[in-house]
């Protein structure tokens, strides 16, 4: 039976009544409590939001592929910049089926412990993060029903990968406007989390509970960059600048960067900033002025991406004036997404005039994000793909559980029209491995002494 | 006998209606071009494409900064840039040209923006920090410690802060693809007005900016476009003083316009701004050929008292002199498309099309519509003896006779000596005309222009703006992270530095990787020479590249770091100075070795290479264009008049009038340059429509007067006439360009026009006539010939007055 109620336009109309109060996620009952008992959101949303058949009434069905030839009935449904993609750029986008098991879009630790704490988190005084007793924070998201964009942000930047470390093998192609690759690099980016650990005894790391993280960048090839690392090191309290140290293995010297100059790529060719990483790679109250200014249904990556058929996991590309600028893609339609901004009131000198991250209302993981100059022209875009890892007979585990995490990324600045997009990979050269909860990380990457080791 | 142009004349007339019913159909459908017309100046393509500079340029255009506007900030009361002020000033305009819609927002550099850095070692660590703070200093101690970081920073003493220290530079970098020159012009130049102030002065330069300047003129041709047309309208009033003989020559020059610019519009071509004195030249041309319709039509209607026999008697006359003239006016057009720059091929086309269109517009219909307008009451004025004429129609018969007499009799020989002599000084000061005629700056723009002035205080304080690029092209790999290629990069600057007359300033990759060495090796400058082995040079090259992008270095290696250049500067871009610094990266590119096993050094990019590149076209092109008009015109008029001789005796005269323009830039110390090319050829093409109506009606008196002597005098008083008249116009269609463009381009020319239509017409009334009479060649007396301006007498009716007796 069709209820009028929930025609096609229901949807629109219920999120622009929720745009005034910016009420929590979900529509039809609230997310959370739904997620909490079941883990199933098919209840939350009517049947247009988690159907594109529904939503586009039949013009767009599950396994069709967007292009420029049908990319105006989603319009409204892309970022700016995919949607530039796709019309002129030759962009393909594969349309798979919206994931209602709320399971296939978390690591399970992380996933148990929002639930666990949900409510138990704070913003204190200065801002940061910390529980109902002021201590650091203990896992998950800490704010899973997000009722503001500071607690949006806070979601995406207290743990970034959502393990408690990670190593990513990456490999990466930095694509001109020619559509050419100018560059290409391996590198290992290497995270752990000290606070807000999940499922080990400790949300913290003892004697580092003023930190909230370390992370490093090892790059592995080419030779003429093999070696070449950098240690960020960052405070718990989101208004302090990460440390940052570097290495070049000729010059065999552990050498200390400043920090606050957070809008230059780490290495020649790429177009991602430290500031760009995760949508959240600057503290988070580095930045201000937060707005949770819409909440709407998008396509966004967070399933189905992972390529075991090749044997180091990298998708086939397509696209732009070579057909190599864009990675194989698929999307599906996430029913509520929050639309947050923020300004980097903290850089004075910034070339961005605000950010705009895209975060999915289901597992409060950022879709997309798109920067802006002052003027307020786009700028960049980072735009990531999510997957749980498993696909016909392959399967990959972190733990017992089957692996959930990010497969690739496009950072493409549109006004030079250059890209860079890189994937996860199996291995990179140098034989360094994908991996997450990997014991002896931080040993082994994560010190002064160690990215010189790693370099030698 | 009736010929094809009687023909083609009795049918046009008699169909009048239909035949300007047809023309309006036409004009309907250039006239939906008309909305496609576009004003742009593509900077690259006043470039000639074939040029090995212009092809370096093309393959490595990022070379020599091209979309790079420069600010300076300079203090004009003797202080120095280290005042709170001006650090105030330097801030503010770094942070609001990043607000400038195009701008790269990673390739803004002053002292105020984090990529300017100075680098100190502590014991924890290397810092390289950005010279200013996040906000600008105001405390004396903090202005001193700017000027201690920029002390310590080798790149900022250099190029972002001159060596007196009351200059700054702000370098901002346009993305090519989203810049618009318009737009970045109008708020630079409100950047200008809000921060000059009585201690400041804002000087800008740069590509952007130069085209900003021509964007900002080139909306003076609106106006000068309004002057223009008054002034020759008010001009036709004045003479003609009768509605069909004003109003003639307007409509037809308006269909022809509309033809011309509804062709390019039709064909997609961007109209260059800084040629819209040629489509003003057209249309005074248009002018002139209706003026001269009219005339011969004005004879024929005092004489036959018939509106439509005159109008089909003076087609019929007119149509093979008018379409000679044209054939010569749109060779000289389209023979300008002979040099390889593009901007000049899609003019030597559009103006080529639209100089063709005169035939169909001033000759076929200018006949036409006066025998549909009503006929003058002011005959007896305008064609009549002296007796009946006005009081200017007067004056011009007693000037003209007077010339008669210069040309004919005794006085004929003189007057060749004369010639003769002046031939032969004009050969002679040819021969000392020198190719470019550069200013500091660019020659579009005049010298005392806002933009020269700012290139030649950038350049008094700073190495300069105006660079030569010597580009190392990369064969294989990175070549900047490979030694070959730093070490013939310092080989080649060292062997530059010790010639004669070294560069100011060089600057290149190698002189930035031996700093990164000597830091992250601790500091000590012992560590500044590079081991020269790959692994060195590639660790410095990573060193360098840390935490920033290639961006940041994309003046001396491309993004890809495939392709370096060798940036030279010089104190300035004359002539002489640019020879001896090609003459020296000749030199010393052949001692470094021009091929390497991984990349070749090739010459030459950068403005210096592009102002070379140009005149090197313009020094052989001349000559290609002046051959191919003489060639061109010498077979048509020979056809024409069935006569090699008729040929000589109007080239002769325009090749002279060619060399008395070279001459007279000679004496007024102006050089052969890319805004002198087109005159070369229009000046030709168009000067010699004047001896083709005179040669035509001389012709024609001949044959009633048989006397050589006679024959001259009547020309001289009739088509002469015409030819003062319409020289005048010409002249007002031209003269508004020199006196109101603040274009140098555009003045240049408009003088040069002048100057050669004004020895043409004097040749045409002079020289034609003179040569004429001394050789009395025999197509003179020849019955036939396409040009005859004679009246087949079984054609023309009884006349209705006694003739003029001319």
């Amino acid at each position: 039976m069709h209820i009028r109620k929930y025609d096609f336009d229901f949807a629109r109309r219920a999120f622009l009544g929720k745009a005034g109060a910016l009420a929590g996620a979900g529509i039809l009952t609230p997310l959370w409590p739904l997620i909490a008992r079941a883990g199933d959101i098919t209840k939350a949303y009517p049947e247009e939001l988690l159907s594109i058949e529904a939503y586009t009434k039949g013009k767009i069905k599950t396994g069709d592929v967007i292009t420029a030839d049908n990319v105006e009935t989603v319009k409204d449904l892309l970022t700016p910049i995919a949607y530039k993609e796709v019309k002129e750029m030759g962009r393909r986008i594969r349309i798979v089926p919206t994931t209602t098991d709320i399971t296939r879009l978390f690591p399970a630790d992380y996933l148990e412990a929002t639930l666990r704490n949900n409510g138990k988190a704070k913003l204190d005084a200065d801002g940061n993060v910390v529980t109902a007793d002021g201590q650091p924070w203990i896992g998950g998201n800490p704010f899973p029903n997000a009722q503001t964009g500071i607690e949006a942000f806070a979601n995406i930047t207290m743990s970034w990968g959502r393990h408690n470390n990670a190593l990513y093998a990456i490999r990466d192609w930095d694509i001109g406007p020619d559509g050419e690759i100018g560059y290409q690099y391996d590198f290992a980016w290497v995270e752990e989390n000290t606070i807000g650990r999940v499922g080990v005894e400790s949300p913290y790391l003892a004697g580092h509970e003023d930190k909230l993280r370390y992370q490093t960048v090892l790059f592995t090839g080419p030779n003429d960059v093999k070696g070449t690392a950098y240690l960020s090191t960052w405070y718990a309290d989101q208004r302090k600048f990460p440390d940052l140290v570097g290495y070049i293995p000729a010059f065999k010297r552990v050498r200390k960067f400043p920090t606050n100059q957070r809008f230059e790529p780490l290495v020649a060719g790429i177009t991602v900033y430290l500031s760009d990483a995760w949508a959240a790679g600057d503290p988070m109250l580095t930045w201000g002025n937060f707005k949770l200014i819409e909440r709407r249904p998008m396509l966004a990556a967070v399933s189905d991406n992972w390529h075991p058929e090749h044997p180091n996991w990298e998708p086939p590309v397509h696209g732009g004036p070579a057909g190599k600028t864009f990675s194989e893609t698929a999307m599906e339609l996430c029913p509520e997404v929050l639309i947050v901004e923020a300004e980097p009131v903290g850089y004075p000198r910034a070339p961005v005039g605000k950010k705009r991250v895209f975060i999915d209302a289901r597992n409060m993981i950022y879709i997309g994000c798109h920067t802006y100059d002052r003027r307020g022209e786009l700028f960049k875009s980072f735009e990531p793909a999510y997957s749980l890892y498993e696909k016909g007979p392959h399967r990959d585990m972190t733990g017992k559980h089957t692996t959930w995490t990010w497969t690739g990324v496009h950072s493409h600045d549109v006004q030079t029209n250059r890209m860079s997009r890189f994937n996860q990979v199996k291995s990179i050269v140098g034989g360094i491995a994908s991996g997450r909860n990997i014991d002896g990380l931080y040993e082994k990457y994560m010190t002064a002494q160690a990215i010189r080791r790693l370099g030698a | 006998m009736e010929t094809i142009r009687h023909k083609v004349a009795r049918m046009a007339v008699r169909n009048g209606w239909r035949t300007i019913g047809v023309a309006l159909l036409i004009s309907l459908v250039f006239g939906y071009g008309l909305f496609r017309v576009e004003a742009r100046t593509i900077f690259s393509d006043l470039f000639p494409r074939t040029h090995p500079f212009v092809q370096a340029y093309i393959d490595h255009p990022n070379f020599g900064n091209p979309l790079t506007v420069t600010i300076m900030v300079k203090r004009t009361d003797g202080q120095d840039i280290y005042s709170a002020e001006t650090m105030a000033k330097i801030n503010a305009i770094s942070r609001d040209i990043d607000l400038v819609p195009g701008v790269d927002h990673d390739q803004i550099v002053s002292i105020a923006t984090a990529k300017a850095r100075y680098t100190t070692l502590t014991a924890d660590g290397i810092y390289s920090n950005p010279i200013m703070d996040d906000t600008p200093p105001t405390t004396p101690k903090e202005l001193a410690e700017i000027r201690r970081r920029v002390g310590e920073s080798p790149f900022a003493r250099t190029f972002l802060v001159s060596a007196d220290g009351t200059a700054a530079l702000i370098n901002a970098t346009f993305i090519e693809r989203l810049v618009d020159y318009g737009t970045v012009f109008d708020q630079v130049q409100a950047l200008v007005k809000k921060h000059s102030d009585a201690q400041h002065e804002i000087h800008v330069a740069g590509w952007p900016t130069l085209t900003g300047w021509v964007y900002h003129f080139g909306g003076d041709t609106v106006k000068i476009f309004a002057v223009t047309l008054g002034l020759m309208f008010l001009c036709l009033l004045l003479v003609m003083r009768n509605t069909a003989g004003v109003l003639t020559p307007v409509i037809v020059s308006t269909i022809s316009a509309i033809w011309g610019f509804g062709f390019v519009g039709w064909i997609g071509h961007p109209v260059e701004p800084l040629l819209m004195v040629v489509p003003l030249l057209l249309i005074a041309r248009s002018f002139s050929h209706s003026v001269q319709a009219a005339e011969r039509y004005y004879e024929l209607l005092r004489e036959y008292g018939d509106k439509r026999k005159a109008a089909e008697l003076s087609l019929a006359v007119m149509v093979a002199p008018g379409t000679l003239g044209i054939f010569t006016d749109a060779c000289g057009l389209l023979l300008v498309g002979l040099a390889p720059i593009p901007a000049m091929e899609r003019f030597a086309l559009f103006t080529g099309f639209w100089a063709l269109m005169l035939v169909p517009t001033s000759v076929i219909l200018t006949p036409v519509l006066l025998s549909l307008l009503p006929a003058p009451k002011n005959l007896d004025k305008l064609v009549g003896s002296s007796k009946d004429a006005g009081i200017v129609h007067r004056l011009l018969e007693v000037v003209l006779g007077n010339l008669g007499r210069l040309s004919t009799g005794r006085l004929a020989k003189l007057s060749a000596i004369g010639f003769a002599v002046v031939a032969v000084l004009a050969l002679g000061l040819m021969t000392k005309i020198q190719v470019g005629n550069p200013v500091e700056g660019s020659n579009l723009l005049r010298e005392d222009s806002a933009f020269n002035t700012a290139v030649r205080d950038i350049n008094a304080h700073f190495p300069g703006v105006m660079s030569l690029e010597v580009i190392f092209e990369g064969k294989e790999g990175r070549i900047v992270r490979q030694a070959d290629t730093l070490i013939a990069m310092r080989a080649l600057q060292r062997c530059l530095e010790r010639q004669p007359h070294p560069p100011t300033a060089t600057l290149s990759f190698a002189d930035y990787a031996p700093e990164a060495n000597r830091l992250f090796n601790g500091g000590n400058p012992k560590w500044m020479p590079l081991d020269r082995d790959d692994a060195a040079v590639s660790a410095a090259a990573n060193a360098l590249m840390m935490g920033t992008s290639p961006k940041a270095f994309l003046h001396v290696a491309d993004f890809e770091q495939k392709n370096a250049t060798v940036s030279l500067w010089y104190p300035n871009n004359k002539q002489a100075t640019v020879d001896a610094a090609l003459a020296d990266a000749r030199q010393c590119i052949a001692a470094v070795g021009p091929e390497h096993d991984t990349f070749r050094i090739r010459l030459a990019s950068g403005s210096i290479a592009l102002q070379q590149s140009i005149n090197d076209t313009v020094d052989t092109y001349q000559w290609y264009i002046l051959a191919g008009l003489n060639l061109i015109i010498g077979i048509g008029c020979s056809i024409a008049y069935r006569s090699v001789a008729a040929a000589l005796v109007l080239l002769v005269p325009v090749n002279l009038a060619n060399a008395l323009l070279t001459a007279y830039m000679v004496l007024m110390g102006m050089g052969l340059d890319v805004n002198s090319l087109p005159i070369l050829a229009i000046g030709i093409g168009v000067g010699i429509d004047y001896g083709i109506y005179m040669v035509s009606r001389i012709c024609e008196e001949y044959r009633d007067a048989k006397h050589m002597g006679d024959a001259i005098t009547a020309a001289l008083l009739t088509c002469g006439k015409a030819i003062l008249f319409t020289a005048l116009l010409m002249t007002i269609g031209i003269l508004p360009w020199y006196v109101l463009s603040e274009l140098k381009f555009l003045s240049d020319m408009g003088l040069l026009l002048i100057v050669v239509m004004t020895i043409n017409m004097i040749l045409a009334l002079l020289l034609v006539p003179l040569l004429l009479y001394l050789f009395r060649p025999r197509f003179v007396s020849a019955e036939h010939h396409a040009l005859s301006e004679s009246l087949d007498d079984s054609l023309v009716p009884r006349p209705a007055t006694a003739p003029s007796g001319l």
